[in-house]
This record gives C-alpha cells, structure tokens and sequence, in this order.
C-alpha cells in the first residue's frame, strides 16, 4: 500500500455506485486518465452485494463530517441524507441446534453444498450458528435489480463487450398475488394459451390487446392525460386480465399515465423471446457485480482503483473544483464525478426525500413449491393503501445463498416504515416461525433471518446553482425493477464531460488485438496496409476481369447467334442447292429421257 | 480456430511487480520484458496447448493493476479453474502479504479452484525467501509449489503446462469446480437462448 498516486488526472470518481461505474469505464475507454477510490472497502456502495456477516455489520452511517472552517475553499465528502437508515434484522431460529445435527452439518459444509440434502433433514437443522457458517456464501444485495433482455442496459453490456465480465440467469417465472392466492402470469402467447384460469374469451381479448399495443398512436389518442387503468377498463377488458396487464406486464400502478403504461408494457414485450421463459435476467453472484464489471473494464484500460481510501476532501478554486486530497497528497483534475452519498449537505436543495423501503428475508423454501429451483419475481399489487411490491426469489443456482434456503428481497416505494410497509405480504405469504409454526401452516416457507432497512430515492433530489460546473453528481439507487435509467444518466453525464466522444464503444476481444514492441505493431500495420492496398488491386482487376468475360460472354453470345445464323442459312442455300441439283438432275434425267424417247 | 476441446479460466493475483504480467507474456507471446505500454486493453490473454493429443485452450487472466491498491474485483475470481498466487523470491513483503491473498480467494473463489504458489524471480542473485519456506507455505496451504524465472523463461512453459494437465485430469474425474451450464453468457451475436458459457463446453 505504500503507492503513491500520480499527481493529474482528468477524472477523479469517488464512490462506486453503478452509474460512478459506468462513466469510469467510459472515461478510461476513450483514453481518460481516471482515479477511482471509494472510502468503503469494497464496491459499490448502496449498489453493493454482501455476505450474511458483513450486510449485518453495515451502519445506519452518519457521516457527515466538518472539513477544516477556517478555508471555506475546502470541503470534505459525505451527507447524512442518503445512507441507509433503520437497519433491523434479527434471526428467527434456535442460536444453536444440539451437537450430533450441527457436525452433520459441518461436514456438508466442508463438501461445498454440492450434494443434495433431502428436505426434511435440513427443515431440522438450520440455526444461527449454521447460517453464520455459510455466510460467504451469501451474495445478498441492496438494491437487486434485473434486466430487461432487450433493455438499454443489456444492450450496452454487448455492443460495449462488459457482458464478458458477468454470467446471467434467466427468471424463470413471474408469479402474481390474485384471488387471495399466487399465480403465474402469462406473459407470453404460450402462457396466455397455457394458462387454465383465463377463459377462452378471456385469451382472445388478452391477445388482441397484445398486439393493439404496437399501433400505440392510433389506441391512445383520447388517453393523453388519463391513467392507463382507465384505458384497460374501458378496453372492457375482465378485472383478472387488467390486473395481468396492470400490475404484471405493464409493472404499473393505478396511477400510471396511459403513455407510459403502454410504453412499460412494450418493453416488456419486446424483451421476451431472447434469453429463457421471461424478460428478465438476473446476474449471478448477485447485481454488486454490475459495478464490478464496469470497474474492471475501467482498469484494462487504464484506470486506476483504489479502495478504502481515507479521502480528507477536495479544494475548490474560482468556483471550479481543483483538487482532492487523499492520504495527504493532493491530486489535481479536470472533472470531479461522486455518487450523491459523497456530496458535502450544502450542494442539496430540496428538503424532502423518498425513501425505499427494503425487506430480505433468508426462507427455508420456495413460496411456490416447484421441482425445479425456481428464479422467481412476484408482482404483488398495491393492496388496502399498500404501495405495489416487487418480490425476487433467488435459489441457490444464482450464487446467492446456500443450497436449501432461498433468498428473497421485497422492495416498495417507503409509506411508513419497512416493517409497516410489507407486514401484510409477510403475513400472507411466510411463517414467521416460532408461534406460528405450531399451527400447522407446513405449506408455507418459514423464516429463518430477516433484514429491513430504508434506502433513500436520491434520483429526484434537487441540487444548488452553485455546485461547481466541473462536478458531476450521479443519484444513488431507484426503484426502477432495471438500470436503464442507471444508462441514461452516465450517458447525460459522460456527455457533458465530453461532447465529441463515443460513448462506451466495443472494447476488443483479446484475440483481436496484436501486442509488441511498438515497432512490430508499426509494421504489422504497414503490412496490413499494403494488403489492403493489394485486395484493392486484386479487386479491381477481378472486377476488370469480370467485365471483361461478361464482354468476351457477349461476344460469344453474338458470334454463336450468328455462326448459327450463317449455319442457318447455308443451311437453307445447301438445301436449295441441292433441290437445284435435284432439280437439275431430274431435269437432265428427264431431258435424258426425253432424248431417249426420241 | 476453436477447434479445442476444454477451455480454462487461469487467473493470477499477487503483490503489485511481482512478475504477473511477465510469466503471462512469456508463456502466450514467449516476449521479456513484456513492454507495459502495450497492456492497456488487453482483458486475458489465450494459448491452445495440447495435453496427450486433446486441445486445451487455457485463457489466462491479468489484474489490470487493481492489486496495487488492494482493489481486485471479486468478479475477477468468480468462475475461475485454475488460481496462481505469485511472490517475487527477493522481496519478504510479497511473500508476507500471502495469507492476505489466501483470505481473498478464500472469500470470492469457489473451493474446488486448482491453487498454485509461485515463487518469480529466480535469476536474482538476492534472494529473501529460502526454497523450502515457500515450499512449506504452499504444503501448509493446500497448494502447489513451483519457482519460476520469467526473465530467463525457467519453469514458465511447466508451469502453464502442468496446470493444463491438472486441470484436465480434473475434468476427466468430473472434479471441476462446478459451474452450472444453465448460466447465461449474454453475446450479441445470438438472440436466442445461448447456453454456450465457457463451462459448458466441459461436460
């Protein structure tokens, strides 16, 4: 550690959030010096992925700090706005089971998870100690989020060559809570066709209504300032197939303008078909590696990271941002990038914030049984005042948890509070052991650890008019189910730092590219342009060649039309000539004759 | 050109200078001193070598100088086969920041991952760090032991190969460590479901 950091950039990034991420690796791609730190010893900041241990030992930070008063040219990092508050977990089963069951389990652990364990045995034997042991096999995110498979952001991971960096898994299926029960959404033609609790008519309305969407002009013109509810009710379309589209396809609220609503439908449309049964793909390990994969494309070209740095702050001057200072040496940049969590309070303006609410939950089982592991969303519809819910169900296949329990994440817009905000899910959907278990509600996934917390919606937040114009301050987490907004944004901001530069173009694949001295690559190149120059050549002599068979084909083609010709003709002259001769010869024959006869 | 028949992840941490980016080059391009300059962009490199008449192609990551400030992103580990741990012989704090090392494979690196330790450097004249500690180190650990010379090319074509062998005997006893095959490798060049992730080419 005892590296001393260069003196210039031309970007300094601090934070590692998913959109610092982004434009990190954009900034280094098109040959920015970047210096990226973090004052957290891992990446991603609210964007991150922990295991069981270290999500448990995360703070309700406040870290606002007073830089030094007497120079109001310097200031130091961080807010206590947008942290994460009201952290509450606890375990709901036995600390520790008795002895014979826990070497057991031991051992299990020691072979990797990788053998089956029968369901029963392992319903007995989870307790705290246990999950303690398997923390690192944990991956357990903030802010999980998926991808739409046609989204902007998949889109970006190919045609920038990121996707190499991370494996995905496919959702396997969509659940929503209908009729006081789960049930599967049908998304697609098949599952519309499939499905044996949507009547005949019912199928044949849902269909139409599939593919009017695509003539979106035509069908929304009298819509512009209603909801998109209002639009499906009056479609006539039955409660259960508004609901399908409401709250499952178009992942909408009662609110949700008409325009929008049909755009959020499309998208989800269009993104089915490409990888797997639904639209979504989740990435393994866990979306902290989304970041991870930005970073490390940051670094082949260039960049320079550095985590659990001790930033002390930053100096402006002439009301730029000038300088930072880190371990107590001072680096100079053009552009200052930090996510909002680093921002010092004085540079935010509005007063009121959204928060989200976020509930994990480590279960037993599955919510819906199924023989195969399961990569499960739910739509739950906002219900009794209760903001709409998205549910994720992760197996042990994403890399995510252990083999036999299932993680499963909750996020909502924030009402009250966490707890408050999904009780009534939790109620109906788990047990929440203890009491519960004795009722015989073997069904149902227990709960064996739960985790609440509020993150704060920093993507409306209002900054001054005198933040300095060469910082950029990128939001922290949203509720978005996917990063397309997370794309928009670095992309603004990576445009305003350089307005004439491509934006993420491909990187090269290893085998694309040649390495060596500078002199062999001088005359790889000339080779490669002198062979240009000979294709040319070659090309155009191919070309003239063609040209001219296509000519000598012509001339062939004439000379044969008339050697046929003249063939024809002597043809002809042969016949007649000979019919003369015929002629002739009858007539001398007959001349003959005649004189014969005389 | 991709006729091979096993494709191996082989990913290399240690210290900052310790010869990383050298034993790669001299074992892909047989090139020293690798000329830094030319590293920007380059993610892994790839050699095919053939163990007992089968292909194997073996596609050998770098850091991308994320080491020097403890910085390597846990992706860097994830799905790796084969995991090389290097120390420079003449430089005591490479070899003391190894059980740091450890703890990190440990934490991101499936179990099953092939580890070896190596010792770089061995042309130097000033050595720190006796054979036999960095042999007992690597025994303690579970891991193999082989000290190598980039500069003078000692061992580097063993090392690489002997990996290659390992790793194929592994996948012959289904060893491996396993990646599922239903993992999506998300490629442009397919808009289908594409099962064609570099692991499940093993099975």
């Amino acid at each position: 550690m005892d590296f001393e950091f260069p003196k210039e950039f031309d970007v300094i990034i601090v934070g590692t959030g998913v959109i610092e991420s982004i434009l990190s690796a954009a900034a280094s791609r098109v040959g920015k010096r970047v210096l990226h730190i973090d004052e957290n010893e891992y990446y991603g900041g609210q964007w991150a992925s922990f295991n069981l241990e270290a999500i448990m030992k995360l703070k309700n930070s406040q870290k606002e700090r007073i830089a030094n008063k007497s120079d109001s040219n310097f200031l130091s990092f961080g807010n206590d706005l947008f942290n994460i508050k009201n952290i509450d977990y606890k375990f709901h089963v036995l600390p520790k089971k008795n002895k014979v069951c826990s070497e057991e389990k031991d051992k299990e652990v020691v072979d990797n998870n990788l053998q089956e364990v029968s369901q029963d045995d392992n319903e007995e034997t989870w307790d705290e100690e246990l999950l303690i042991k398997t923390s690192r096999k944990f991956n357990i995110d903030l802010c999980p989020k998926l991808q739409y498979a046609r989204g902007n952001f998949v889109e970006l991971l190919i045609s920038s060559n990121i996707a190499r960096y991370s494996e995905y898994r496919s959702v396997t299926r969509i659940l929503t809570w209908l009729n006081n029960h789960l049930e599967p959404l049908p998304c697609s033609r098949s599952d519309v066709f499939a499905n044996t609790r949507v009547s005949v008519v019912e199928k044949r309305m849902l269909m139409k209504l599939l593919t009017s969407l695509n003539d979106e002009e035509k069908e929304t013109q009298n819509y512009e300032s209603k909801t998109f509810k209002e639009f499906l009710t009056d479609k006539k379309l039955t409660s259960n197939l508004v609901h399908y589209v409401l709250y499952g396809i178009s992942t909408s609220s009662d609110h949700t303008q008409c325009k929008e609503g049909i755009q959020k439908a499309k998208r989800f449309l269009n993104s089915l078909g490409r990888f797997g049964k639904t639209p979504f793909l989740f990435s393994m390990y866990g979306s902290g590696e989304i970041p991870q994969a930005f970073c490390r494309l940051s670094a082949v070209f260039g960049g320079i990271f550095a985590l659990g740095q001790p930033i002390e702050g930053f100096a402006l001057n002439d009301e730029k941002f000038k300088s930072l200072t880190v371990r107590s040496q001072t680096i100079k940049a053009e552009h200052l990038v930090m996510g909002i969590e680093n921002l010092p309070k004085q540079f935010i303006k509005s007063k009121k914030h959204d928060y989200i609410s976020r509930c994990i939950l480590i279960t037993n089982k599955s919510v819906l049984d199924c023989e195969k592991e399961q990569l499960t969303l739910i739509f739950y519809p906002p219900e009794n005042n209760k903001s709409f819910t998205t549910i994720i169900e992760l197996g042990y296949l994403t890399g995510t948890c252990p083999n036999n329990v299932y993680l499963v994440h909750l996020i909502a817009k924030q009402d009250t509070s966490p707890q408050e905000d999904f009780k009534h899910i939790i109620d109906k959907l788990f047990i929440n052991s203890y009491h519960e278990m004795a009722e015989n509600n073997h069904d149902k996934p227990h709960i064996l650890w739960s985790y609440y917390c509020s993150i704060n919606d920093s993507n409306d937040v209002e900054l001054t008019e005198d933040l300095p114009k060469n910082i950029f301050v990128c939001p922290g987490p949203d509720l978005d189910l996917d990063y397309d907004f997370s794309v928009t944004k670095a992309k603004k901001i990576f445009n305003a730092m350089y307005p004439d530069l491509e934006f993420l173009p491909r990187a090269p694949d290893p085998e694309e590219i040649i390495i060596g001295d500078d002199e062999i690559t001088e005359e790889a190149k000339e080779i490669t342009e002198e062979a240009k120059e000979i294709t040319e050549e070659a090309k155009e002599i191919t070309e003239e060649a063609k040209e001219i068979t296509e000519e000598a084909k012509e001339i062939t083609k004439e000379m044969t039309e008339e050697a046929k010709e003249i063939t024809e003709e002597a043809e002809e002259t042969t016949e007649n000539e000979i019919n003369d001769v015929k002629n002739e010869k009858q007539e001398t024959i007959s001349e003959e004759r005649q004189h014969t006869v005389e | 050109m991709d006729d091979y028949k096993f494709l191996f992840k082989v990913v290399l941490v240690g210290n900052a200078g310790v010869g990383k980016t050298c034993l790669v080059r001299r074992f892909t391009q047989g090139l020293f001193p690798p000329g830094q300059g030319a590293t920007i962009g380059v993610d892994f490199m790839i050699k095919t070598v053939e163990v007992g008449n089968e292909k194997v192609k073996l596609q050998i990551w770098d850091t991308a100088g994320q080491e020097r400030f403890r910085s390597i992103t846990q992706s860097y580990y994830r799905s790796a086969h084969a995991l090389i741990l290097v120390y420079d012989i003449s430089s005591q704090p490479t070899f003391d920041c190894l059980p740091d090392w450890l703890r990190e494979i440990e934490e991101y690196a499936s179990s099953k991952v092939l580890r070896i330790l190596v010792g770089n450097k061995i042309d130097r004249e000033d050595r720190e760090i006796p054979e036999n500690v960095g042999e007992e180190f690597a025994e303690r650990h579970n891991m193999y032991y082989l000290e190598t010379s980039a500069k003078e090319s000692d061992n580097v074509e063993k090392l690489f190969m002997q990996i290659a062998e390992d790793l194929m005997k592994q996948a012959r006893t289904r060893d491996l460590p396993r990646y599922d095959s239903n993992n999506q490798t998300i490629d442009g060049r397919t808009s289908t479901i594409n099962d064609s992730s570099c692991c499940s080419r093993l099975q």
